[in-house]
């Protein structure tokens, strides 16, 4: 128990330290990197929502782009074709892909290992497809743009769209969510999930129902897909067809691994460096996914933990020897 | 009408013995060494660019058709030793590294092949009639070369000591061990023909359809549609899956917009996936 006080207080001083910032930061750095950082925001919350179904429950979902499209089209659709204002947009934005992840995740919770990775790339490419199709309603692969009413929560509003404005929201929602999820990984429900991912059987053993709880996990990570659709659309105004497409996971996947898969803190760190080098290398490669690929199989293959698991192994190494 | 329904059936018949090729190398991999190969597209696509490049130096279709497979089986190799072997029995991470291997091949194609699609042409240019409509005689050609391949391959699989040996180690690993097979190597040869198959379809397909370097992704799911619905591991079941499916795309296409038929056939595929994961013609 103190040993866990103690992480909990050393969580809330880097978390705050953290905010604090990403706070100060566009006091100090011009739009363009402001919009970046807005979007590595989205990245990070669609990341860890990736690696609740990914590295707690074990799950390989790559049809968390569906949930992400959803999301984004959305607020699109809600705010552009039937004016509604951008609260209640990004309200639907998590519970519309909630809804379509029940009817998914129905069906794909009864499969597991590969089956289960094959009929979420199926689901989300019918989605994709759907999307491609039928463009009086998503605008295909040319997309729908917008532009969101301002936020308001009570006497709160936030002009979306002022750059700066949009950063803080973004930050806000993002951060809350993280919050969120790491009491959810931590609460008993966490536990549970971690426990199929480690031993199926013996969870199924102990008398929990294993796939109702590999369900709730999935719509967890749907509805949070979901909002990092949606939020990322608040940010570019724009939603397209694309962005169903289940390869749309795989930047979850490329975070996760990356940072560190079944900890919240890899996926958000993965983001960053990866993102972060992706920006630098477009400078001089065209082709940057060519980097992040080589990266994706240095790291499955030399540090199948990512880099949390390096560092943790690092720190536990210096105890044993001191 | 009867004339555009022919040509459909022709068509379906020519692209399901291409997808036939692709799938039975996805197929074989699977089953020898239980690896989800996501980079299998990639291969195909590599196969075809790597044609276009023989092409433009050689002039030659049919070199580049014998060539350019050989090339990627190079690449096999090294997937299979250099990175593979070491995560052979974790079926999940085999998919997120051959995922990012996909990522690495389409970019570096990307980038040195260029983003446009490029054609190549059939070394076959003539047509015979077909009712009233005229039909390009290359792919009845390359819907025979599909066949005689596919009937190498059974031919080895059946009555050569290789492929005994993939049979033996397919049926019980540690046995084949304990026999002296070489283990090591049936599993390296193995990722080695199933990415020779996938090129070589890749530019067998060339002349039919344009090549890119994404040309890869859409086929890559069709050839798991493939092999689940004909049951993984099951090689004769991949080539009437292969045939079926294309059948049901081509003629569905004739009524429907392709895309949705597409849908059909994906649809058709949860429900396989979800009352018979061990495909239609598996026990």
């Amino acid at each position: 128990m103190l040993l866990d006080k103690g992480k909990s207080i050393g969580f809330i001083l880097i978390f705050s330290l953290v905010l604090l910032i990403f706070i100060a930061l566009p006091f100090f750095i011009d739009l363009f990197y402001q919009t970046f950082l807005t979007e590595l925001f989205v990245w990070m919350l669609f990341a860890i929502s990736f690696d609740l179904i990914f590295g707690y429950t074990g799950l390989l979902s790559f049809g968390q782009a569906l949930f992400f499209g959803l999301g984004s089209y959305t607020v699109t659709i809600s705010i552009l074709k039937m004016g509604l204002n951008t609260e209640l947009a990004l309200l639907l934005a998590i519970v519309i892909p909630i809804l379509f992840a029940w009817f998914v995740g129905y069906f794909s919770v009864k499969l597991s290992g590969i089956h289960f990775v094959i009929i979420t790339i199926i689901f989300a490419l019918i989605g994709n497809i759907i999307g491609e199709t039928w463009t009086a309603f998503t605008g295909g692969s040319d997309g729908l743009t917008f532009s969101p009413p301002p936020f308001r929560l009570g006497l709160f509003k936030i002009n979306l769209m002022d750059i700066k404005g949009n950063y803080y929201f973004v930050l806000a929602l993002v951060a809350l969510s993280y919050l969120f999820l790491r009491r959810m990984v931590q609460s008993p429900l966490g536990k549970v999930f971690i426990s199929i991912r480690e031993n199926e059987d013996r969870a199924r053993l102990i008398g929990y129902n294993v796939q109702r709880y590999k369900l709730i996990s999935f719509l967890i990570a749907g509805g949070l897909s979901g909002l990092a659709g949606g939020l990322y659309s608040l940010t570019l105004k724009y939603a397209a067809a694309s962005y169903l497409h289940w390869s749309i996971s795989g930047h979850a996947v490329v975070y996760t691994i990356v940072g560190g898969m079944g900890t919240l803190m890899g996926p958000v760190l993965g983001a960053g460096i990866v993102m972060s080098l992706e920006h630098y290398l477009i400078n001089f490669l065209q082709a940057t996914d060519l980097v992040v690929g080589i990266v994706l199989v240095v790291m499955v293959l030399m540090a199948p933990k990512g880099l949390v698991g390096l560092i943790q192994s690092k720190f536990k190494r210096k105890e044993a020897s001191g | 009408m009867i004339s555009n329904l022919a040509v459909a059936v022709l068509n379906a018949v020519v692209w399901g013995m291409i997808m036939a090729l692709i799938a039975l190398g996805l197929n074989m991999i699977f089953g020898l060494l239980h690896i989800i190969n996501m980079a299998h597209g990639a291969l195909y696509m590599l196969g075809a660019v790597v044609a276009w490049y023989l092409i433009e130096v050689t002039g030659n279709f049919w070199i580049a058709l014998v060539v350019a497979p050989l090339c990627v089986g190079i690449v096999g190799i090294a997937m299979e030793r250099g990175l593979l072997r070491k995560i052979e029995d974790k079926p999940i991470t085999t998919i997120i590294c051959t995922f990012g291997i996909m990522l690495a091949l389409q970019q570096l194609v990307l980038m040195i092949f260029g983003g446009s699609p490029r054609r190549i042409a059939a070394p076959i240019p003539y047509r015979f009639p077909l009712f009233q409509l005229q039909y390009p005689l290359m792919r009845v050609v390359i819907a025979f070369i599909s066949i005689l391949v596919m009937a190498g391959l059974w031919f080895f699989l059946r009555k050569t000591k290789y492929g005994l040996w993939m049979r033996a180690v397919v049926q019980d690993r540690e046995m084949a061990v304990g026999l002296g097979i070489p283990v090591n190597k049936v599993y390296m040869w193995t990722f080695v023909l199933g990415s020779v198959l996938a090129a070589f379809s890749g530019v067998l397909a060339a002349p039919i359809v344009s090549v890119e370097f994404m040309m890869g992704r859409e086929v890559l799911i069709m050839a798991f549609i493939i092999v689940i619905v004909g049951g993984m591991g099951n090689l004769e079941g991949s080539v009437i899956a292969a045939i079926m499916i294309s059948m049901i795309q081509g003629i569905g296409s004739l009524f429907f917009p392709p895309s949705i038929a597409t849908v059909f056939a994906l649809t058709f595929m949860i429900i396989v996936l979800l009352i018979r994961p061990q495909g239609l013609f598996g026990e």
